[in-house]
Formats: structure tokens, C-alpha cells, sequence
């Protein structure tokens, strides 16, 4: 019998975990529980939801910053932002659904990223319920602060693992007054990638930049723009040239950028393959990928090195084919993992086939946090 | 010391009396003699040499050009102070990945210099960047100028080399965006050295705006250039660079570089924005425009690049011209939301009154990041060190208290390790103590900063006043 | 009580206090520093040399510690320091201040004392002297004695060898000549011969004379001048360069001129710098700084002036390095290149660390030889790397060393000093 807990405040919710550590119940921690997929987190004794952490705490516009609960809805914060005419710069998948405690802990970023930075570029602090049963925060509300360990980034990607986030604040920016966008597409990944470069690093800033495979094949180049009137018409202006060079076509962007960003929400068979590359790596990997039978879907950032590819098909093939995808990302010089696979390949294929560099060093992290290992059993479970 | 000559070799290794009293300093106010002074030359020196005072208990203190503002370098509880400058070479520049890989030692802006040719630039900009090493700049998470818009080193740091206390040789991240499990790139940088010595560092390369405008204004107040930075950031507009320096440290400026700032203006405001050529003039008038709403004397906007080269020149030797004003100085570094700048600013000139000093300032006002230089003469006694620091400690703990940070880019250090309980609890900094274990078990990488020491930091009894 | 403390320096000439606190510890410097390039130790960086200085004030250091001495004897003085330091620490000042302790706190052995005499106070200051020894070492030269020297493989030989290296193949030691203006006057100016410029590169002070005479300036005899004093300051000779910028002075206070005009930007750093030598000498410091007022690099004087008259055209490609004691001794950054530019025909290409030291550096050679030549390959390697065939530069031992440096680098590349090649382009009008 899981038991559930909803803890009101930080202090609560950091005894929930005094006791917890004490009575070894292993805890498994929820927001929005939308990349529960991540990991190998079996049945836990206690599942603590941080869906009474939330709501905004403290938002100046003129300092560019905002503090909420980390169980507030990622839309919902977005909303409250757009109101005083500012945004959060972070397109995460499950867009509709995820807080802003998961996207942390997942690491979870989109397509903005190279513009505008990840999660851990624009998180400046957090306070984490521990699982000694105290509160610690971690970095302040000014933008700038070097004050002891940017404890900060080592919570990023954590998955939970090292405590509970319970509150964070962030850097916003002022909203963009224009938008524009558009897709074209491609008969050569080699012209969509070479277009993608060119404007991503091209003097116009776009937003993002993404590259997408099709039945065919086709590849999809999907581009925005944002910001002033005069910037948006001048990164429009250069992608347009930019692809009419490489013999693309140009069509209405629409919804497609919502689609890319959402590959992970709707990856739920097979497996679904997220490298992290050296970015002139990303159109070779695709390429590659492209001729593997099981591919069904591969979404590329080029302009940060991040690519997935959604392999579907006969188990062996796929087992066969995601660990040669994880193999070549680590060949060339990026690392990766299995980021969401069918529930019959979980004994199959390990998130992680092979332990990241310093793996050392995180067991010593996790083992002096969560001393009796009560959090998250099983997520970031390195061979 | 025999023993480190024999595992290294003469040239690498300094003990004479006379050299050690040359690595006593930074560029800050404290100063402690190192036992030993060790020159590597490569990653298996560092190396061998960690596994050395590992052997022998023996704390390690790296340095990189000895320019920190914290007394980070200073090996306070002595040891053997890591020198890096012949660590020097910049190692790969990798124009298809954006990435330079460089050894520790490599001078911030010979890295710029070195891949301007291909349209890029090392973001970070520190004033010190002639002179100071990415080692530090890793080590500090330092700053600059053009931090507003484009982050500070950790954003544009993806990969490092690092050798711990016991001798390990760990590399840690890479040319990709990320590595997977815990971010302990970032976690170490701006950990001071406190973590292990960084012997290699892939860095980001962005490409160079392709155009910049940069405006000079200004006022007859600090308040009124105050209030003008939270009136252009509530237009929406995000400028690359904000900086502000007041009539003191004008006068400092002109006499170095003149620069061309008015000495008559009570405060002046250096706004740069950059980006694709089509927007800037729009904000460059857009800005503009707000400033002589808000009263200033007079805007200039540069007009060549030789030009704007000048005004930047004034502001990235204002510390290092202070010279001209103090023969010491002691600069703070505290952060604030930048919509308390005007009543802040006024506590820091209180503050310095109170002690019978000068205070000049000259800082980042788009980062809310204040560097009050709080202007003494050792030569006069004990008692004007002791006067300038109680000064900082006065100011720092009025940013605290408006919700902001001891340090925003200087580094904790030794100078302020005490004043940490100011900002942190009992518990913030029990979390920090973790990951410190984790790296460095037994203490051994620069002890005596960062965190609160009991025989320093007696006289200090602080609850955090922080919100 | 305690008595007094005694002063830890021997004499007034001490590097200055007041200069030292200047210096905030910036470390600004480091970067632009040779011998902090070279070595990689702070002991060997402006801030370490004044670190130094300043712990010697503070009674932990003696002034005849050995380390004060090698730290200070690397030191190039070529004050690339002054250039990038924003708090305007007079470095040059605080090194030869240093030096001047040194000579007198640390016991010298009887050689070095007997070669320091010689050059100091029988050579340099005597033209003859110096030019029969020009002439000796230039025929030494032809002789191939370098090379016999290098065969005894005695470490003193040696040395002597590299320094015959630096002796250009020619000298011409002719006398300087008064020459009136040609065309509309615009101005009258007395010259320095100067010891080794006077002596081995009299060619150039003619040519310097010619082309000053062209652009409407009258140059005038001057009778009694001497050396300037400056190797002397360098090495910490302080009375004896007290003793030479007397002499001058009094010499060229008898010309009423609007300027004095130096072609060696070594000499003209130190001659503008005859007020802060005689400074505690109430007899001469004010005539000293009056003098001093005067001094005029040549390239300074004539780009300040302007080109009345339009140089014949030259087909070279050029490459200019600036002199340390012209750029970072006297600013002077912008005059030459503008010459340069007036010259027609001349593709001037850029030069990498052209703000940096030679290794020439006064007697830098002779006691310091494998720095120097480190410094001085670097310099080479810059100079081959720009594509240049012909090297411009102003003064006598960057003519010297980097001839010589580039000699040995067996590369054809040509140094001319910049009078010398106005003077060419005149000759081809």
C-alpha cells in the first residue's frame, strides 16, 4: 500500500523526509508525474506530491526575476508572467502539464535553449526540503551570486534524488512584442542541418531552430522568431535565404514546433534515444539514424547538439538499434540515454548502458545527501 | 620541500625565502607567505603533486594570475601555492562545435583574441581579462560587464579536467551541452578551488554580435542614473552591458584613460546593446530617449569602434586606476535586486562617512551587482584596514538584507568566509559542506575559504538576515 | 626606546615609496612582461619586482638580497608595465631606483666592477673610445672571431661572441654637422650625437640631420655634449648619469632652440627624464626640467610637425616595431606610424607584439644572454611571420639586436631605422 503525502510547506514536507530516512521508506517524489518514465524507479513506500508547494511567491517585474513553488504548473506560471507583460524562456515537453519542480529535476529543456539558455542558466535559486529533515537554500534572487557551491546546478537533473524542490526562482525577460515563424522542408538531412547552422548562427537570433525527420525521406526544418518587429522580419528574411539556397521549400510552420517538442509525451512505445552532442555531430547522428529501420521519429536541435530519435518495432531490433545510437553519441563525443522505453523493454535495455564520467563523484553526493538512500530508488541507477 | 624538488624538479618548484614572500598577495588585501610554490607544467605534474600533499597532509592553493578581489589565492593556512601560468596553451579551437578546449593558465582575453578571426568570442568579460586566467575565471564563476544579457562563466563552461586532493584525474563533462547524471561541471565552477585544482576546460565560443551600440550618460545624481536602470529594463528592454560609476571614480577613469566622461556628473550610465544590425537603432533611441526623460546632462552614443573601445577602457581600468586615487582599496561586491539601487547606494555612501573613508563606485547596475571601493592608506596603521572592512561589512549586510548576495563575482574567498552565516544558515551551508566532503574528504584543497573557519571567523556571531 | 630604525635602502635614490603605492596589485601588468612570458614566476612580473622593492621598506627583505638582485638584473626596463597599468605606476623610475641600491649594497666581484668602469666611465662617455672599439669589433667581426671565440668553449668567450653578433658590419662614426633649413623655415633645433649612435650609426644621424633640414628645420651645432647618461640610469649608475645629464644641459642650454632632437628613443626616455634624475639637486633640478621640456624623439618632432615636403616613392614591403622606450618610455605611438604611412609606395604590413621588447635592452645582453635571446626569438618569429622584408624601427639597440637575431634566424629581412628610410625615399625624389 503506497502512501501518499501532500505536505503544505517546505518544513513539512522536510519532516515527511526526517521520518522517511529514519523508518527507511523509500520516497518517490510527484509534480505533475509527467517523466516518471525517466529511470528505473520501482514501487515506492511513500509518494510525496508537491502540488501544495506552488502558486507564485514573489514577482518584480522591474528585477526580472520570480520565485514560485516548485509544484506550480510550468502553463500556469507562464500565464501569471504574460500578465505583466514578461515570460519564463523555457519551452519543456509536457508543456500543458509539467511543474516547474519537475522540469527541474528532469533537466527538461526544449527548443529554445541555444537562444535563451537551460534550466540551469536561468535557475538563480531553490530551497530543498533534505532528507535529514532540514531546509536548505541554495543560491538568492539576484541575478548575480557567487556566494558558496552552486548548489543550484547539482539539483538540475537530479531527478529527486538529492531532496525535494520546493521553491525556485528564475530569470525571466521581457515578452516579445513580434513573432514569426515557418517550416521547410528538405529532400537531403545534409541541406536541412546546413540551413539549421546557418541560421543558428547567423546574426538574427531566431528562438528555435529544429530539424525533423519524415517518412520518405523528408526532412523538416522549423524555425521562430521572436522579438522586435524588426529583428523578427530580418531572422525571417535570412532563414528564407538561407533555405531557398539549399533548394528547400517554405511552408506555414503552424503547430509543428509543438508537435517536435511533445516527441517525448507521445513516445510511449519502443524506445525513445536522447543524445546530448558536439553540435556539428548532431546531422552525421541523424543521418545514421535515419537509415535504421526501427526509426519512427527523430527531432534534432542542432543549435544545442540535442537529438531524439523514437525507434519502434520488432524488441530485438529496437534493443539493437537504441544501443547503437547510444554507442555512436558516445563515439562521437556526446553521451546520452534511454529516455523513455515500452514497459517489456525495461528489463532490456538499461537507461544507461554505461556509467557518465565522475560517477564516483555523484555516489559520494547522493550518499552524504540522502544518507540511507530513501529518495528516488533506482532513478539515476548508473551500471 | 626536498621531497616536492625530487618529484618534480628544480625548475617547478620554489622554496628561497624571498621568492615565497612574492605569492603572499592577490589582487585583494589579505596576505599569508606559502611553504612552497609549485610551477606545473601538465596535467601529470598536477597530479603527482596532489598526491604528494595528500601523502603529507599538506594543503594546495591554486593561482592563476593572482588578479581575485577575495584573497582566494592566498594559501591563509599555508602550503603549497599551484601556480599555473606555464599551464598556458589554449589547446584546440573547434570552430564547427563552438568550443575551445585551453589549459588553466591561458589569459581570458588571449582566448577572445585567438578565435575573433573566426567571428567568436569567450563571453565572459571580466575587467581583469588581460590579465586574468580562465583557471580563476572557472574557479571565481566570474562576471563582467556583458553578463546582463549573455551569463557568467558557468554558462559557458561545458566541460573540465579536474585532479582532486588525492591525486585523481577526473574529466567531467565534454563539448556536448550537458553529460548525464549530477551537473558537477557545475558544481565545481565557482567553487573557489575548494574542490580540486581544474587542469583543463572546454569552453563555449558565441559568435560576435553583429553590431553593437553603446551610449554615455549622464546625470547630475546616482539616483537619477539609478532610477534610469529600472526604467529601461521595465521598457522591455534587455541591453547586453549596464554599468554605472559615480564622480569619484570618474575622476580616477579620466586620469587614466580619458575615456571623455564628463567630471562634472554626479553619476554616469554606460548602456551598450548589441545584436542583428536591424534592431539596435530602435533601442539605441528607445534608450536614449528614457535617459533625457530621466534628466541626464548629456548622452553620448559612440560613434566608431574606436570609440566605444574608449568608453569600455575607462570602465575596465577604474579598479585598477584607483591607484591614482588611494594607494589601497578594498572593493565589495554585493548584489542587490536592482530596484533598491537608489536606497542601497545611499546606505554604501553612509557607510563610508560613518568610517571616515571615501567610497567610489563603479559596478554593474543592470546586474543590481555594486563594487563600492572603499578607498584607505595602510600606511597610515592597522586601524584603516580595520575601518575599510568594517565599512564593507556595514554594506554587505544591507544587500543582504534587501534580499541579495555577499558576492556576485569576486568569490567568498578569505576575505569574506566569515560574513557567509550573513547569507546562508546553519543548514544552507551544512548542504555546501556535502558536496565539499564528496570532492575533497580530507579538506585539503584551499581551506580557510568559502566556509565560516572557527579561528578566524570567532569574532563573527551573524544570524542570517536573509529573507 | 628604541633608536631609529635604519633605513633599509642605502641611499636616497631608493625606489620611491610614494611611487610603490601606487601599484594596487592589479596584475595587470603580467601579461605584457617578457620575463614573466618567458619564466612564468612572479619574482619575474612588474608587480613581484615592486612587491620586492616595497617588502625591502618593510624591513623583510635586505637590499642586497640575492634574490632582489637576479629579479631585478632580468628586468628588461622596457616598461611595457607603465603602458598597461591603469593606475599609472612609474615603473622605469622604480627599477633603475632599485638598481642604484643594488650597485651599492651588494658587493660586486673585481671583474664585474672593472667591466662596469670600463664601459661605464671610460667607453660610453667618450666618443673616440667608443669609436675605436666599434671599429675593433667591427674588424674582430670580419675576422671571424666570433667563431673562434664559440671554439674555446670558455663560457666568457662565448658571450663575447653573441656580442659580436650584435655589431652591425658597417660603422660610420661622422661627426654630426649643423645643416640650415631648406625652403620656408619652420623651426631650429640642436641634435643629440649620442655615444653609440654617435659612433657606429653616424650614417643615420646624418641622414636624420638631411631629412629634419628638408622639412624647413635648421639644425645647430651644439659643442659639448656627451652620452645621455641612459645606460647608466639603467644599470643603476645613478652619479655617473647625474654627472652626464649635467654636462648636457649646461651644453645644450648654450643653443637657443626650440628643440632638442634624439633619434635613439633609449636616450631620448632617459633625457626627458633629466628632472626626476636631478631632482634633489636644488642647483639643477629646475634647469633640468626646463631641459628636459625640450627633448624631442625625432619622430616625434617631425610627426608633430608635419611632412612639408613629399617623399619619393620606395616599393618595399614594411613592417614596424615599435622601440620600448619610445612607446612605453616616451607614448610616442602614432608620429612614427604616420611617417611611415607618408612614405609612398610602402606596403606596410602589421607586426604581432610589435609593443614588444627586442631583448636589446641596454646591456641586457650581456647579463642576461639566454633570456635576451629567448625574448629575442620571439620578436624574430613575429617579424618572419608578417611577411615584412624590411623591419622599421628607432633606436640603436633594436637596430642591433634584431639584425643580429634575424641574422641568425638566416633571414634576409632587412632592419632600417626609420630616419634612414625617410632619408632613402627623399634620395629617390
Amino acid at each position: 500500500m503506497i502512501a501518499r503525502a501532500v505536505p503544505a510547506d517546505a518544513t513539512e514536507c522536510a519532516l515527511i523526509l526526517a521520518e522517511a530516512s529514519r523508518d527507511r521508506h523509500t520516497v518517490r517524489i510527484i509534480g505533475s508525474g509527467t517523466k516518471s518514465y525517466v529511470g528505473d524507479v520501482g514501487p515506492t513506500d511513500l509518494e510525496l506530491s508537491t502540488s501544495h508547494l506552488a502558486g507564485v511567491i514573489d514577482h518584480v517585474p522591474a528585477d526580472l526575476t520570480v520565485t514560485v513553488g516548485a509544484g506550480i504548473r510550468v502553463a500556469e506560471l507562464s500565464a501569471a508572467l504574460a500578465r505583466a507583460g514578461q515570460f519564463l524562456p523555457l519551452d519543456p515537453p509536457h508543456a500543458d502539464q509539467a511543474t516547474v519542480g519537475g522540469v527541474i529535476a528532469a533537466n527538461s529543456n526544449g527548443f529554445w535553449r541555444a537562444r535563451y539558455g537551460a534550466v540551469r542558466d536561468l535557475l538563480i535559486g531553490t530551497r530543498i526540503a533534505l532528507a535529514d529533515g532540514t531546509v536548505a537554500r541554495a543560491g538568492g534572487r539576484v541575478v548575480k551570486n557567487v556566494a558558496g557551491y552552486d548548489l543550484d546546478k547539482l539539483l538540475v537533473g537530479s531527478f529527486g534524488t538529492l531532496g525535494v524542490i520546493v521553491e525556485a526562482t528564475f530569470k525571466v525577460l521581457p515578452a516579445p512584442v513580434a513573432s514569426s515563424g515557418l517550416l521547410a522542408r528538405f529532400a537531403r538531412s545534409a541541406d536541412a542541418f546546413a540551413a539549421a547552422n546557418a541560421v543558428a548562427r547567423g546574426a538574427s537570433r531566431v528562438e528555435a531552430c529544429v530539424v525533423e525527420w519524415g517518412e520518405g525521406p523528408t526532412w523538416r526544418l522549423a524555425l521562430q522568431a521572436r522579438g522586435s518587429g524588426p529583428t523578427v522580419e530580418r531572422a525571417v528574411a535570412d532563414a528564407r535565404r538561407e533555405i531557398a539556397a539549399r533548394q528547400g521549400s517554405t511552408h506555414e510552420l503552424g503547430n509543428s514546433l509543438a508537435a517536435m517538442r511533445e516527441l517525448p509525451a507521445r513516445a510511449m512505445d519502443g524506445a525513445l534515444v536522447r543524445v546530448s552532442l558536439p553540435i556539428a555531430a548532431a546531422s552525421a547522428f541523424a543521418e545514421t539514424a535515419a537509415r535504421l529501420e526501427t526509426l519512427a521519429a527523430l527531432v534534432a536541435d542542432p543549435a544545442s547538439g540535442v537529438v531524439r530519435a523514437h525507434l519502434v518495432g520488432d524488441d530485438d531490433a529496437v534493443v539493437r538499434d537504441a544501443e547503437a545510437l547510444l554507442l555512436a553519441a558516445r563515439v562521437i563525443g556526446g553521451n546520452g540515454r534511454i529516455e523513455r522505453r515500452a514497459e517489456p523493454l525495461r528489463s532490456r535495455l538499461p537507461t544507461w548502458p554505461t556509467p557518465p564520467n565522475g560517477d564516483f563523484l555523484m555516489r559520494r553526493i547522493k550518499d552524504a545527501f540522502d544518507p540511507a538512500g530513501i529518495l528516488e530508488p533506482g532513478r539515476l541507477a548508473f551500471p | 620541500m626536498r621531497g616536492l624538488t625530487t618529484l618534480l624538479g628544480d625548475s617547478k618548484v620554489l622554496g628561497a625565502h624571498d621568492d615565497l614572500l612574492i605569492y603572499e598577495y592577490d589582487g585583494a588585501v589579505d596576505t599569508a607567505t606559502p611553504d612552497a610554490v609549485v610551477l606545473p607544467e601538465s596535467t601529470a605534474d598536477v597530479a603527482a603533486l596532489a598526491r604528494f600533499c595528500h601523502e603529507h597532509d599538506v594543503p594546495i592553493v591554486p593561482r592563476g594570475a593572482g588578479t581575485g578581489l577575495s584573497g582566494g589565492a592566498i594559501p591563509v593556512e599555508g602550503g603549497v601555492v599551484v601556480s599555473f601560468a606555464r599551464m598556458a596553451r589554449i589547446l584546440e579551437i573547434d570552430v564547427p562545435n563552438l568550443r575551445a578546449v585551453v589549459q588553466p593558465g591561458v589569459i581570458n582575453l588571449h582566448l577572445s583574441t585567438a578565435v575573433a578571426p573566426h567571428g567568436l568570442h569567450f563571453v565572459p568579460d571580466p575587467s581583469s581579462q588581460k590579465a586574468c586566467t580562465l583557471g580563476g575565471n572557472v574557479a571565481e564563476n566570474s562576471g563582467g560587464p556583458h553578463t546582463l544579457a549573455y551569463g557568467v562563466t558557468t554558462n559557458h563552461v561545458t566541460g573540465i579536467e579536474i585532479v582532486l586532493s588525492d591525486g585523481t584525474v577526473v574529466r567531467l563533462g565534454g563539448k556536448a551541452v550537458e553529460d548525464e547524471g549530477y551537473d558537477l561541471v557545475g558544481a565545481f565552477v565557482g567553487s573557489e578551488g575548494t574542490l580540486g585544482l581544474v587542469t583543463e576546460i572546454t569552453v563555449r565560443l558565441t559568435p560576435l554580435p553583429e553590431d553593437k551600440r553603446t551610449l554615455m550618460a549622464a546625470f547630475a545624481t546616482m539616483d537619477e542614473a539609478s532610477e534610469t536602470v529600472s526604467a529601461i529594463i521595465a521598457a522591455g528592454i534587455v541591453p547586453s552591458a549596464i554599468e554605472m560609476m559615480d564622480q569619484l571614480a570618474t575622476q580616477a577613469v579620466e586620469a587614466a584613460v580619458h575615456a571623455g566622461y564628463p567630471l562634472d556628473a554626479g553619476g554616469i550610465l554606460l548602456v551598450e546593446v548589441d545584436g542583428p544590425r536591424d534592431g539596435l537603432d530602435e533601442a539605441r533611441a528607445r534608450i536614449e530617449a528614457i535617459c533625457r526623460e530621466h534628466t541626464a546632462t548629456e548622452v553620448r552614443v559612440a560613434a566608431s569602434a574606436l570609440d566605444r573601445e574608449r568608453l569600455w577602457a575607462g570602465r575596465k581600468g577604474a579598479f585598477a586606476a584607483m591607484g591614482r586615487l588611494s594607494p589601497d582599496y578594498y572593493v565589495q561586491d554585493g548584489v542587490i535586486p536592482r530596484t533598491r539601487l537608489p536606497e542601497i547606494l545611499k546606505l554604501v555612501m553612509e557607510a563610508g562617512a560613518r568610517h571616515r573613508l571615501r567610497v567610489a563606485n563603479v559596478f554593474h547596475a543592470g546586474d543590481g551587482n555594486l563594487h563600492p571601493l572603499i578607498l584607505f592608506d595602510s600606511r597610515l596603521g592597522p586601524d584603516e584596514l580595520e575601518r575599510a572592512k568594517a565599512a564593507g561589512l556595514e554594506i554587505l549586510t544591507a544587500c543582504v538584507e534587501a534580499g541579495g548576495s555577499i558576492t556576485g563575482e569576486h568569490g567568498v574567498g578569505m576575505e569574506k568566509n566569515c560574513y557567509m552565516p550573513l547569507q546562508f544558515r546553519p543548514s544552507d551551508l551544512a548542504a555546501m559542506r556535502r558536496v565539499k566532503d564528496a570532492f575533497d574528504p580530507d579538506g585539503l584543497m584551499n581551506p580557510g575559504k568559502v566556509f565560516p573557519t572557527p579561528s578566524r571567523c570567532r569574532e563573527f556571531a551573524f544570524a542570517s538576515t536573509a529573507r | 626606546m628604541t633608536g631609529p630604525v635604519p633605513l633599509p635602502y642605502p641611499n636616497a635614490d631608493a625606489p620611491s615609496q610614494e611611487l610603490i603605492a601606487a601599484c594596487v596589485h592589479c596584475g595587470f601588468c603580467l601579461p605584457t612582461c617578457p620575463t614573466f612570458a618567458v619564466l612564468g614566476v612572479e619574482m619575474d612580473s612588474p608587480r613581484g619586482r615592486i612587491r620586492l622593492m616595497k617588502t625591502v621598506w618593510e624591513h623583510r627583505l635586505g637590499a642586497d638580497a640575492a634574490g632582489l638582485d637576479d629579479h631585478i638584473s632580468k628586468c628588461l626596463d622596457c616598461r611595457a608595465c607603465e603602458t598597461a597599468c591603469p593606475s599609472g605606476v612609474e615603473y622605469g623610475k622604480l627599477v633603475e631606483g632599485a638598481r642604484s641600491q643594488i650597485v651599492v649594497a651588494r658587493p660586486r666581484s673585481p671583474l664585474e666592477r672593472l667591466l662596469r668602469t670600463a664601459a661605464f666611465e671610460w667607453l660610453l662617455p667618450h666618443r673616440r673610445a667608443l669609436g675605436a672599439f666599434a671599429k675593433l669589433s667591427i674588424a674582430a667581426k670580419r675576422l671571424g672571431m666570433g667563431a673562434l671565440l664559440r671554439a674555446t668553449r670558455v663560457g666568457v668567450a662565448r658571450r663575447m661572441a653573441d656580442l659580436l653578433d650584435l655589431v652591425p658590419d658597417r660603422a660610420s662614426a661622422s661627426p654630426l654637422r649643423a645643416m640650415p633649413a631648406r625652403g620656408e623655415p619652420r623651426g631650429r633645433v640642436a641634435m643629440l650625437q649620442g655615444c653609440v649612435m654617435g659612433s657606429v650609426f653616424g650614417e643615420t644621424n646624418a641622414a636624420t640631420v638631411r631629412v629634419l633640414a628638408r622639412n624647413g628645420v635648421e639644425i645647430v651645432d651644439t659643442i659639448g655634449q656627451t652620452c645621455c647618461g641612459a645606460l647608466h640610469a639603467h644599470a643603476g649608475e645613478r652619479p655617473l648619469a647625474r654627472d652626464l645629464a649635467r654636462r648636457n644641459i649646461a651644453a645644450f642650454e648654450q643653443a637657443a632652440v626650440d628643440a632638442v632632437v634624439v633619434n635613439a628613443a633609449g636616450c631620448g626616455a632617459a633625457m626627458k627624464e633629466y628632472g626626476w634624475l636631478l631632482k634633489d639637486d636644488p642647483k639643477w633640478s629646475a634647469r633640468a626640467s626646463a631641459f628636459a621640456a625640450k627633448v624631442r624623439d625625432a619622430t616625434e618632432f617631425l610627426g608633430d610637425l608635419g611632412i612639408s615636403e613629399r617623399p619619393g616613392n620606395i616599393r618595399r614591403k614594411v613592417t614596424w616595431d615599435d622601440p620600448c622606450h619610445l612607446l612605453h618610455g616616451q607614448k610616442i605611438r602614432s608620429q612614427p606610424r604616420a611617417l611611415l604611412a607618408a612614405i609612398p609606395g610602402l606596403q606596410i604590413v602589421p607586426l604581432e607584439e610589435a609593443d614588444w621588447c627586442c631583448g636589446s635592452a641596454g646591456t641586457y645582453n650581456v647579463t642576461q644572454p639566454e633570456l635576451a635571446r629567448s625574448i629575442l626569438e620571439r620578436k624574430v618569429a613575429n617579424i618572419v611571420r608578417s611577411g615584412a622584408d624590411t623591419v622599421v624601427t628607432a633606436n640603436p639597440g633594436c637596430l642591433m639586436q634584431i639584425q643580429s637575431g634575424l641574422r641568425s634566424a638566416g633571414s634576409s629581412v632587412r632592419v632600417v631605422h626609420l630616419l634612414d628610410l625617410l632619408d632613402e625615399a627623399y634620395g629617390t625624389n
